[in-house]
């Protein structure tokens, strides 16, 4: 598909009004905390806006990412906008095959040298294990380091694209990387979770449009419009929280009544995301809703950081075998002491005693 | 090697002008010395305790001289601080680390110290009963003066009287002579002494202390013995109650001082020892003795208020009752029988049979404040201010209780209260147990 | 948590959750042990004949020693409770704060019932002010200004931080400092005070029992109750 067709084209040419056109326009503008005064500017550039170039490339993920993406019932505003854009290269998505397919990624990307969009999900195996990840015989490091020197920026869908995920958990047998660990020369967005929310793809995406740059970022390269509060500070369950009032069990009278769930290993309060505003399946649920925990899925090494079900205050305090060799180390050095000491003591008697 | 054997002490009034600074000892050795003697005398109790102390100050409040002068200083567990240095800085297990955050003492430290182990510390035990953490810091107090002691520090007064009483057997002269005079003026009184019985059940103490003023004790205590028909006597050497190596810190005085009270006891064949009213001398011998002689006793050491109430108590001592049946009083209950002592109700009970009404003070029994005088502190010049200040919490709690008569059973305590007495010209009665006891026989 | 203590990329809570406290506690418990062993010093004997039982003695100050006479103590009593007030705001805190009881649960393998949010949060601030307030009088007070060293003033502050850095984190009041941050400080306060406990006077609330035990005991047997 070639990229000289305007956005605005696009969604025309498949049905979407102007009313339709406009509402999707306010909800992204609020999205990204912008003021309604902004809303025609939003509507104005996406409607000029070029279509630019996008090369999907999935690496060592599992494919959740794009599921969670195009996961929906109906053909939604986000889904179309997807559509509008030039998705040139998409593994899943794409109709074409094999060395067909690969040529096309190779001319979209030559054509739109230094302009094109970068979306990436999974992460990279690196070093001795470079090829246990590759399409086409090409190792997809060396696809990732090919592709990154003509992108405009890159987009990490999925936390194992942003910070390494689940091929990176100890003990990383692959020697996965993140992408922004392995490319340090072009402007990344992490868009991080497992999966990550499909708004939250169109929100960036929308903002790259309007705006032509990246968003706000925070410390872990994370859009701050979706990634700048933590899950605790808008969950629903908070005033629970506060009043001390716990599930203990996944399926007591606390949990049935929608109690707190921290005890059942929560790690809202360390998790920044938009799962309790923005919810998933277009606003159906998340999972503190549905009863269980927060797995903390955006944040990097969240399968590192212990079970899912081990409270945030239950800290690795060490185990019965490490106290007992202590105690029994301190015990040694105590008898040492104390047998130096009464030596010393019985030295200074026997001098009383003269 | 301890103090006294590698100098030349010269004569008494010598030492004691010298303030005993022994010839030849650096400054380095006088801290060496008092070293050793604490390591020598800490106990595992006492690692315990000196591990426990939180400085809360709350010992502040149970010590008489901090609670009548306000002087920070006398807070008793600061007394320690020379003890609790030697402890960290030597036995504690973490020494190696404790070296780095505790200074070592120093001979200004000993200097400074004597203040406080011996001018602001009767070594009552008050202090003992409040700590929260439960440090027994009387216990400690005694070994700190060791230390000072095996410098050659010791206040002149005290270490003069052990180094007479250590080598001479005799308190400021008065040896066996002097009680034998003594007790030749009791028996023209009419009083029968048996002095120097080859065998007897009951060995009586008596105590220089006592009879340089004059034979009256002596006379009390021989005409109750006498009346309660008990096989006594009263050995020439072995009768001084007193142990000024004690009061000094000076061990080795402190040892051979009771050896010889052991000695006579058994040799007399004795099965009871009866200390005469004075303060220190109760726990030194009923407590130390044994351990420093190294053998369990086969005799008991009594207080003399604690065989006078046993003898009332018993039916053996029959009493009248004082002054017809009107007579109040209060009890000074001294530290070193009662709450280092365990003697409390042995007085009452002698008090009781002689029917008088007692009205007791605000501390008493087991938290009586002390008089201000014990552990040697009557002796010394310096301490003449914080007795005085001491005394003037004692005559409050007694003027509290209405009585216009104090008891007392120990003869310090009695010294100090007269002194107290003739310096604010106070009315109230001092009177001693063994007095009132032998004037009331029945 | 990860077998290997270290990772790349690990987050100061991770530290602190994971190798710090670790390391913490394997130092507090040989510390702990070390120290106890002034309890093996060598003791003399004694072979004087007791007026009562050591051991009853010993047992009864372990608790009357809590509550003196009221003549041994009417000038103090201010400090005494006090004293008390916030060790008990220390102990419910401890004890009936959800995630501290979820902590000591992970070790001990049973919970018990914690108290709401908002009353953990009221003892905390006035436990606080009770902290506060004796480390002002510690500073003002002459006896306590003879007596106090270094110690007493690092160990009041290692035992001030958790307090007020668990309830920054609690109460979520974190003046900009993001959340995790202040939680990583809390846990890093607390390993601060395990690490420091058996070197410093924090150790009084193991040495309290054997020493009241041996005062009562010495007491007990001159036939006096301490």
């Amino acid at each position: 598909m070639a990229a000289s067709k305007t956005v605005g084209d696009a969604l025309r040419s498949n049905g979407v009004s102007r009313r339709g056109f406009m509402k999707f326009c306010a909800a992204t503008a609020s999205m990204m905390a912008l003021p309604p005064s902004m809303v025609s500017a939003v509507a104005a550039a996406i409607e000029k806006a070029r279509r630019p170039s996008v090369i999907w490339l999935p690496f060592q993920e599992c494919t959740g990412c794009t599921e969670s993406l195009t996961r929906s019932h109906a053909p939604t505003v986000e889904s179309l906008i997807f559509d509008s854009i030039s998705l040139d290269y998409h593994h899943t998505l794409q109709a074409a095959a094999g060395q067909r397919a690969e040529d096309a990624m190779e001319a979209a990307m030559e054509e739109n040298y230094g302009s094109y969009l970068l979306l990436v999900d999974g992460s990279v195996p690196t070093g001795d294990y470079e090829a246990y990840s590759c399409t086409n015989g090409h190792t997809h490091l060396s696809m990732l380091q090919k592709a990154a020197a003509g992108a405009a920026a890159i987009v990490s869908v999925g936390t194992c694209a942003a910070y390494g995920g689940i091929p990176k958990a100890n003990p990383n047998p692959t020697q996965a990387a993140a992408i922004q660990d392995l490319v340090k020369d072009k402007p990344i967005i992490n868009v991080p979770g497992c999966p990550p929310i499909p708004t939250v793809i169109t929100g960036v995406l929308a903002h790259y449009l309007t705006f032509g740059t990246i968003p706000e970022l925070d410390a872990y390269g994370r859009p701050m419009a979706f990634f700048g509060q933590n899950i605790h500070d808008r969950c629903y369950r908070r005033p629970f929280y506060e009043r001390g009032l716990f599930a203990e069990t996944f399926d007591d009278e606390g949990a049935k009544k929608g109690y707190c769930l921290y005890k059942l290993g929560c790690k809202g309060p360390i998790t920044y995301n938009a799962c309790a505003t923005l919810k998933w399946n277009e606003g159906t649920s998340w999972p503190v809703q549905s009863g269980h925990g927060c797995l903390g899925c955006s944040e990097p090494d969240f399968w590192d950081k212990g079970s899912f079900y081990r409270p945030l205050s239950a800290a690795y305090w060490g185990d019965a075998k490490t106290v007992g060799i202590s105690a029994a180390a301190g015990a040694a050095a105590a008898l040492a002491a104390s047998a130096l000491a009464r030596g010393k003591q019985k030295k200074a008697q026997q001098e009383e005693k003269a | 090697m301890s103090a006294t054997t590698t100098v030349d002490y010269g004569t008494l009034g010598e030492r004691a002008a010298a303030g005993l600074k022994p010839k030849g000892l650096s400054d380095e050795q006088k801290v060496e010395r008092a070293k050793e003697a604490m390591i020598a005398g800490m106990t595992a109790d006492m690692a315990t305790y000196l591990e426990s102390c939180i400085h809360c100050g709350m010992c502040a409040e149970a010590c008489h001289f901090y609670i009548s002068t306000h002087e920070a200083k006398y807070t008793p567990i600061y007394k320690l601080e020379p003890l609790k240095k030697v402890y960290r800085r030597e036995l504690a297990p973490t020494r190696w680390l404790n070296r780095l955050t505790t200074r070592d003492i120093t001979v200004t430290d000993l200097e400074n110290w004597k203040e406080f182990a011996y001018d602001s510390c009767t070594q009552c035990g008050r202090c003992s009963l409040l700590c929260p953490m439960g440090i027994h810091i009387q216990s400690m107090i005694q070994v700190v003066r060791n230390g000072i002691a095996a410098a050659g520090m010791a206040p002149a007064e005290l270490q003069a009287v052990a180094d007479e009483q250590k080598d001479k057997g005799s308190i400021l002269g008065a040896g066996p002579d002097k009680l034998r005079e003594v007790v030749e003026k009791v028996k023209a009184k009419g009083i029968d002494v048996p002095l120097d019985k080859d065998k007897a059940d009951v060995m009586v103490l008596s105590s220089a202390l006592d009879f340089l003023k004059d034979e009256e004790v002596l006379a009390a205590t021989a005409r109750i013995m006498n009346k309660i028909g008990a096989n006594w006597t009263i050995k020439s050497d072995g009768f001084e109650s007193a142990n000024f190596g004690a009061l000094a810190g000076d061990r080795q005085a402190q040892r051979r001082i009771s050896k010889r009270i052991i000695d006579a006891a058994a040799s007399a064949g004795a099965k009871k020892v009866i200390v005469a009213e004075c303060g220190h001398a109760y726990p030194v011998l009923r407590w130390e003795a044994a351990t420093m002689y190294g053998k369990e006793l086969p005799f008991e050491f009594l207080s003399v208020a604690e065989y006078l109430g046993q003898e009332v108590k018993a039916g053996r001592l029959k009493l009248k009752k004082v002054n017809g049946g009107d007579s109040h009083v209060t009890f000074h209950d001294p530290c070193k029988i009662g709450r280092l002592g365990g003697t409390f109700d042995e007085p009452r009970d002698v008090l009781k049979a002689m029917g008088v009404k007692l009205t007791e003070m605000e501390s008493h029994g087991r938290t009586n404040l002390c008089c201000g005088g014990g552990g040697g502190v009557l002796m010394l010049k310096s301490a003449k201010r914080l007795r005085e200040a001491a005394f003037e919490l004692k005559r409050e709690e007694v003027e509290r209780t209405g009585a216009p008569t104090v008891v007392t059973a120990c003869n310090t305590c009695m010294q100090n209260l007269q002194i107290g007495k003739e310096w604010l010209n106070w009315d109230k009665d001092v009177v001693n147990l063994v007095n009132l006891v032998s004037d009331n026989l029945a | 948590m990860n077998e290997g203590l270290y990772w790349e990329g690990m987050s100061l809570l991770d530290f602190a959750r994971g190798p710090a406290f670790r390391w913490a506690v394997i130092i507090f418990v040989i510390g702990i042990v070390w120290r106890l062993g002034a309890l093996l010093l060598s003791s003399r004997k004694d072979l004087s004949s007791p007026k009562g039982s050591t051991t009853g003695g010993g047992v009864k100050t372990l608790l009357t020693r809590s509550a003196p006479p009221h003549e041994l103590e009417k000038n103090i009593v201010f400090q005494h409770y006090t004293g008390y007030a916030w060790h008990i705001g220390m102990f419910v805190i401890l004890l009936f704060g959800t995630p501290h009881m979820l902590f000591f649960a992970d070790i001990l393998g049973f919970t018990w019932p914690t108290l709401p949010t908002p009353f953990i949060t009221f003892f905390t601030v006035v436990t606080m002010g009770i902290l506060l307030t004796l480390l002002v009088r510690r500073m003002m007070n002459p006896v306590l200004r003879k007596i106090s060293t270094m110690d007493d003033y690092f160990s009041w502050l290692v035992a001030f931080l958790p307090f007020l850095t668990g309830f920054l984190a609690f109460a979520h009041i974190t003046f900009g400092i993001r959340y995790e941050t202040m939680l990583a400080l809390h846990i890093l306060s607390v390993c601060l005070l395990l690490v420091w406990f058996p070197f410093g006077k924090l150790m009084h609330a193991l040495v309290i029992w054997p020493s009241r035990y041996k005062v009562g005991a010495a007491f007990a047997r001159k036939g006096v109750q301490a």
